[in-house]
Order: C-alpha cells, then sequence, then structure tokens
C-alpha cells in the first residue's frame, strides 16, 4: 500500500512537470514586451517563491532541534534532519534563481548582474545557507547540530529581506508579481494558469526530493548511532 | 527569425536546461548517496551477527 502511495505521488509529480513545461512553453502567450525570454520566468518566479518555503521548513527544523534537544532527543533527531533536508532543497531552489535569473537580466538588461537589493539580498541568502551546509559537512563533534541549528534560524531571517527588498528599496528587478499592491499580477488568464501549474508541479518536486533526503539523513543518523553502540561494544 | 529572437530562444532554452540539470544532478546526487548508504548499513548488519 505505501509502495502504491509513493508511485502514484511520483507519478503525479512527473505528469505535473511535464504539464507545466508544456503549459510554459506551448500554451501561455508570448509577453507583448520581452518576447521569449519571458517565458523563463513560469521556472524563475516559482522556484523562487518555493525556495522560500524550503528554507521555512529548515527554520521549523532548526528550531524544533533547539527544543527538543534535551528533553526528546529522537525528537531533536528527526527535526534536524529536517532543518538539513529543508536547507539542502532550499540551496538547490535558490540556485536555480541565481542561475535563471542572469539569463533572462542579460537580454532583458544587457548585464548578467547588479548589485541592486533583491538580487544581492537572494546572494547573502544563498551564501548564508551554503555555509550552513559546509558546516555541517566538515564540522565535528557534539555541538556541530547545535551551531548549525543557530545558524539555521539566523539565515532564515534574510527570506523576510529578501521577500521584502523590492517592496522597501527601488530595485532594477522587476515588482513582484504577486502580492505587491493593487498593479501587481497577472491580468492573462493563460499566463497565470501556466504559472499556477509550474508553482504546483515544483512544489511536487521539491517535497518529494525533501521527504528522499529527509529519510536519507534519518537514516544516515541511525547507522551512525549503530556505529557508535558497536565500537563501544568492542572495547 | 532574427538576431534578437534567436538569442532569446537560445537563452530560454539554456534556462531551462540549467534547471532541469541542477534537479536531475541533485536526484542522481541522492541515489547514489542512497546506494552507499545501502551499502554501509548491510556492512554493518553482516559485522554485528
Amino acid at each position: 500500500m505505501k509502495k502504491f502511495a509513493v508511485g502514484l505521488y511520483v507519478a503525479v509529480t512527473l505528469a505535473l512537470m511535464v504539464w507545466g513545461f508544456y503549459q510554459a512553453w506551448y500554451v501561455a502567450p508570448l509577453d507583448a514586451m520581452q518576447g521569449e525570454i519571458s517565458r523563463i520566468f513560469y521556472y524563475h518566479v516559482p522556484i523562487a517563491m518555493l525556495c522560500f518555503l524550503f528554507f521555512a521548513i529548515s527554520l521549523v527544523g532548526s528550531i524544533g532541534f533547539l527544543t527538543y534537544r534535551q528533553s526528546l532527543p529522537s525528537r531533536a533527531q528527526a527535526a534536524d534532519a529536517l532543518a538539513l533536508a529543508g536547507a539542502e532543497v532550499g540551496v538547490l531552489y535558490c540556485t536555480v534563481v541565481l542561475l535563471t535569473g542572469p539569463l533572462w537580466g542579460r537580454r532583458a538588461w544587457g548585464i548578467w548582474w547588479t548589485w541592486d537589493a533583491r538580487l544581492t539580498t537572494t546572494l547573502v541568502l544563498w551564501l548564508i545557507y551554503v555555509s550552513y551546509l559546509l558546516l555541517r559537512r566538515f564540522a565535528a563533534g557534539p555541538q556541530m547540530q547545535t551551531l548549525a541549528a543557530v545558524l539555521g534560524i539566523f539565515g532564515a531571517l534574510d527570506v523576510p529581506i529578501v521577500y521584502m527588498s523590492n517592496r522597501w528599496w527601488r530595485t532594477q528587478h522587476p515588482a513582484p508579481v504577486f502580492g505587491g499592491g493593487p498593479d501587481s499580477g497577472l491580468k492573462d488568464p493563460v499566463m497565470l494558469a501556466a504559472w499556477e501549474w509550474n508553482i504546483l508541479a515544483w512544489l511536487a518536486w521539491g517535497v518529494l526530493i525533501l521527504i528522499l533526503r529527509y529519510r536519507l539523513e534519518r537514516r544516515h543518523q541511525k547507522i551512525a548511532a549503530a556505529e557508535a553502540e558497536a565500537a563501544l561494544n568492542a572495547r | 527569425m532574427d538576431q534578437a529572437a534567436t538569442l532569446d530562444h537560445q537563452f530560454t532554452v539554456a534556462a531551462y536546461v540549467v534547471t532541469w540539470t541542477l534537479q536531475l544532478g541533485y536526484l542522481v546526487w541522492l541515489g547514489l548517496k542512497w546506494r552507499a548508504q545501502k551499502r554501509n548499513a548491510d556492512r554493518l548488519c553482516g559485522k554485528g551477527h
């Protein structure tokens, strides 16, 4: 039954990905001003929105770890695995955003990069979470998880700054597509539908790899505990 | 198709290719890690019993 549910979820996710691509590439009309380059937005914007979600999941995991690390160690380990999985998928999504954005910018603005508030805060967010992953990869000792959790919470503070950056400051980055005031939002229902399908598709994909990464980390924790126990017994 | 439209097309394709390469690359990396971990777990079980 569980295998069937997993298989069904993977099948639905893949179908959504194909459908989202079809909508973005073949169905959605071209933007009158930008032409074909506007199709990048059907991937860039949903993935940018969802990277915030995965960093938020990492934040929840980090808070959970710090909350339970002394009272409920097993729950703290699960929270730590969630924090790591969220951060890793968030970094993956943020990397896509930082690579697809300049590809659009080069054609639309004539430059690959500019140090405006939205781009800079996004780069800082990415750097913070990359340092989080490096800390987890190379630091050792009992304090590593605690330090990582603190850094994860610190990094998440940048998420609202990134979100608000092109509302608070005048930026070269385009105005918010959603939630940016009365003029924001897509007027064309076909464009809007293509956008929504891609948000759904990338959400389903992200949740899938998040679960895979979480389970991988949980198994790693169990193997590490078993190895430690075996080493103690061998003495 | 004029040169600007061709470039637009190439940049758009590049963005989609970059997106999929990173996502599928990560999935492959997870798969490799999963396999290595399974081998490690099997070795540990073999030692324990």
